[in-house]
């Protein structure tokens, strides 16, 4: 039996008001961490194919990457397994030297053989994680030449397009398939040459500092303190994650100490907690955005003056963001993500129906029209859609909004199918402008048979050679200042040329913890280490 | 006449038993062909639901080329009927195919999850016919009477309360706030792992293992999810007690008894109750079928890692492997449960036997 969401939420909040006065008894123990975490979206652990930030949050504590990203200061690049790196002037090649005497779990020594195989197995098997490599120019038949060990402890990576090797090193830094596999132990359980992928779904093969125990899929992950890191072995002797969709129980649990930290939790639970004596509440940006997009390919929205009056008239972004997205989403409304040099200042669309009822009866359509939305139905989701809706009928837009899974609403746009969508996406995990604008608003080759689906430009059937060369010009430039100009350029004719995407808030990530739970810092690109974490109690 | 004075033995027929085998090879097929039908539908259900499995597996942002890759992997380049007899050939093989949702055999995934929903509804059940049947019982003897109307009452709230809600309030109150409860999940994580899985029934299996601190727990986290689950199963029991033993009252055989000066609880127990034992047995049947398929509410509220929520998830990935094995167990079970009724039917029914 399914009951309405909002009925539950309206039920449960009266009846758990009370909740947060739960006395505390912190029962897990001194040396382990809880976690009450959603686990649908963890299908595979492979970081050739996993999907989703889940893993990400799993992979950074079983693998080493080469180089991490600073969680406090994103653009900062860490030393991780690699000691340092070099540029050629070129920009064309990356040399990293690799710390020597690391061990894998299995008690391997680690070597820059390793790395080099663990990256060409992401471009060999193909599969969802090799997407950003295929970007940068690596092909299966090229990658056994442009990334290989010379030594133990060199690796070097070629670079066989033009690009800004920043990029790539924020890739390295941010991306689950740039971890470090123990080959020999992927091997040992290959099967019908699969490079071990069966296998990996659900083990791990690292170096990290915490080893796999086991994951009981939509169950539990428990992970052990590796007593051989290389650094020095993590304060916690385990981390369990459990598997919990119920906002109100992680509430529960939260408050009676059952559980550290809790992941995904309602809005109003998190407020609760907020309040309550024995927990904080940490949020911390991703470079994801939310977004309403418009199909180009739709007569209506070809129309840049129809685009104009939707995307930057008739989204209430003031009131989204006040009153929707706390704890999901920042007001921002740039194509690239908050906090890097190359942002601009916020253009300030403002909901004003009088302008767009100008624009769209300009456009010969001072009636309105009929319209549908496409969005998951999901918190904040569909606020934003209902949202959306009545303003656009405050022009004479009627929009019907058609709620989907995340696989149907997304499986819609890849296909172009669709006329207004709300969703959420745009690359952000590497604090470059180039990760955000290449997924929304990059698009090479406009033609259906392109089938660009991973392109978010393509899916809504913009096409601006203009705005596509100006993003290929940002990336080559070399000069840091000149590269910062550019990319302002790029957001100027954003502003001006109207794409079929907008920006109305930047993704939030929330966690709630314990308060006796110490140095867990959240990291922007779901890279969140636990070596650190401990308990003070 | 009264059901009670047809009891005696039926002399054997000749020929019963060769009509016997044929009955039962009658029923074998009949059930054959209604798993088959089952799976056909569900496959098909599956191919033309709008979701895409492989979009499932590589995400929103893959390219042309790695979704492609998928696709063909999965064999759903194939056309359907190939597809679904490469399914049959395998399932003849006892292999489901693997799940999306977990990486492993869809058999692995049942044997870890049905004994975990199994366990559940079996204390459920339990709970609500100890409780359920003794209620509409002493409803229906009270017609019309403030017990009557008192069971009534109780079994209306616990049949149209939304059961999640029952489940967060017994959070709240026997896990937070009295912590006589465990919480979600089906043992502590400090007990997590300790007992290796035999029969995959941690009672069972802690038991035999004499690992009684973890059956400490496992009892104290599976008691208030069976005892909310068994509420709301009590309440359609009683419901259907209280309507099939005020059917049996009316008859004529009770009068009967009662002018022959029998003892009102030999009448009540003895003559009506024995009377709706089929029909009572048919209820608490189908009943236990649908707390099997259906407690995926309740599991999602206390984490409990069983059948409803792997079918659930499963559907909405559009893993149809998993769907697909999890179907046929839901037809399994009712099938038998069916069976098992019929059987318990001749048992408690001597005509059926004729």
């Amino acid at each position: 039996m399914q009951t309405p969401r909002s009925l539950r939420a309206v039920a449960l909040a009266v009846a758990l008001s009370a909740a947060a006065a739960v006395p505390g008894h912190a029962k897990t123990p001194n040396d382990q961490l809880v976690i009450g975490v959603s686990m649908n979206n963890l299908l595979s652990l492979d970081p050739a194919a996993a999907t989703g930030n889940d893993v990400v949050e799993i992979a950074c504590n079983v693998y080493d990457y080469l180089v991490e990203v600073d969680p406090l200061d994103t653009t900062k690049l860490l030393p991780g397994l690699a000691q340092s790196w070099k540029i050629a002037p070129d920009g064309r090649s990356i040399s990293f030297t690799l710390r020597s005497g690391v061990k894998f779990h299995s008690g391997h020594l680690l070597t820059a053989e390793d790395a080099a195989w663990s990256f060409r197995r992401v471009l060999k098997l193909n599969l969802a994680m090799a997407s950003p490599w295929k970007s940068y120019g690596f092909t299966a038949q090229n990658v056994e030449q442009a990334i290989r060990a010379t030594d133990a402890t060199t690796l070097v990576i070629d670079l066989p397009q033009a690009t800004d090797p920043k990029m790539v090193l924020y890739t390295l830094g941010t991306s689950v398939s740039a971890v470090v596999l123990d080959r020999k132990k992927v091997m040992e359980n290959e099967k019908s040459g699969d490079m071990g992928a069966a296998w990996l779904t659900t083990h791990a093969a690292g170096s990290g500092p915490f080893v796999l125990d086991e994951w009981r899929a939509k169950e539990v992950l428990m992970m052990s303190r590796f007593d051989g890191y290389w650094r020095a072995p993590p304060k916690l002797r385990r981390v369990v994650m459990r598997h919990m969709t119920e906002s109100q129980s992680l509430r529960l649990m939260l408050g009676r100490g059952d559980i550290d930290v809790a992941t995904g939790m309602s809005v109003p639970d998190i407020e609760a907690m907020k309040s309550a004596p024995d927990t904080e509440v940490h949020s911390v940006k991703r470079g994801t955005l939310y977004y309403v997009a418009v199909s180009a390919k739709d007569p209506k929205f070809a129309d840049k003056r129809v685009r104009q009056a939707i995307l930057r008239h008739l989204i209430d972004f003031d009131g989204i963001n006040t009153s929707v997205m706390p704890y999901y989403g920042v007001y921002h409304q740039r194509p690239v993500p908050l906090g890097l040099a190359a942002t601009l200042p916020e253009p300030g669309y403002k909901l004003d129906v009088a302008a767009a009822k100008k624009l769209l009866a300009d456009a010969g359509m001072a009636a309105g029209f009929k319209t549908t939305i496409r969005v998951v139905a999901e918190s904040p989701f569909t606020n934003i859609a209902t949202n959306l809706q009545s303003t656009l009928a405050k022009a004479g837009i009627e929009a019907s909004i058609l709620p989907g899974t995340g696989n149907q609403v997304y499986g819609a746009m890849r296909d172009r199918n669709f006329e207004i969508i709300v969703g959420r996406g745009g690359g952000g995990a590497e604090p470059h402008p180039h990760s955000s604008l290449r997924a929304l608003v990059y698009n090479p080759d406009n033609s259906d048979a392109a089938k660009l689906s991973n392109f978010q430009g393509w899916r809504t059937s913009y096409f601006d050679p203009k705005l596509n060369q100006l993003i290929e010009s940002g990336l080559l430039q070399t000069d840091e200042k000149k590269q910062t100009q550019a990319y302002a350029d790029v957001q100027r004719a954003f502003d001006a040329d109207v794409p079929a995407i907008q920006p109305i808030s930047q993704m939030v990530d929330t966690v709630v913890l314990r308060k006796d739970v110490r140095n867990y810092v959240g990291h922007p690109s779901a890279t969140t280490r636990l070596r650190e974490v401990f308990k003070q109690r | 006449m009264s059901a009670t004075s047809i009891s005696a033995p039926l002399p054997r027929r000749p020929g019963l038993r060769a009509r016997q085998i044929r009955l039962l090879g009658q029923r074998l097929f009949s059930v054959l062909l209604t798993l088959l039908g089952l799976l056909l539908l569900t496959f098909m259900i599956g191919r033309v639901m709008p979701l895409d499995p492989v979009l499932s597996i590589v995400g929103p942002d893959a390219d042309r080329s790695t979704y492609e890759q998928v696709y063909r992997q999965l064999g759903l380049d194939r056309p359907l009927v190939v597809q679904f007899g490469y399914y049959l050939r395998d399932l003849l093989h006892g292999d489901f195919g693997n799940a999306l949702l977990t990486g492993h055999p869809v058999t692995e995934d049942l044997a870890r999850v049905l004994p975990a929903t199994i366990e559940l509804a079996t204390l459920a059940i339990i709970v609500g016919t100890l409780l359920g049947v003794p209620l509409g019982v002493f409803a229906a003897t009270q017609r019309g009477r403030i017990g009557d109307h008192a069971v009534r009452l109780v079994s209306l709230l616990g049949h149209s309360t939304p059961i999640f809600w029952f489940g967060m309030m017994g959070l709240l109150v026997f896990y937070a706030w009295l912590g006589w409860a465990g919480g979600a999940g089906r043992v502590d994580l400090a007990y997590d792992g300790l007992v290796k899985p035999m029969t995959g029934f941690l009672l069972l299996d802690s038991a035999l293992a004499g690992e009684w601190e973890v059956l400490g727990s496992a009892l104290k986290h599976v008691t208030l999810p069976a005892c909310i689950l068994g509420l709301h199963s009590m309440a359609y029991i009683s419901r259907m007690t209280r309507s099939f033993m005020l059917s049996q009252l009316s008859q004529e055989y009770i009068l009967t008894a009662r002018v022959k000066g029998l003892p009102e609880r030999t009448v009540i127990w003895r003559h009506a109750f024995r009377n709706i034992l089929v029909q009572l047995l048919t209820i608490v049947a189908l009943a236990y079928g649908g707390l099997l398929e259906g407690a995926v509410l309740i599991e999602t509220v206390f984490g409990w890692p069983g059948f409803g929520q792997y079918l659930t998830s499963s559907l909405l990935l559009g893993d149809m492997n998993a769907v697909m094995g999890s179907v046929l167990v839901v037809g399994v079970v009712f099938v038998a449960l069916n069976l098992l009724s019929d059987a318990l039917y001749q048992v408690f029914d001597p005509r059926t036997r004729q």
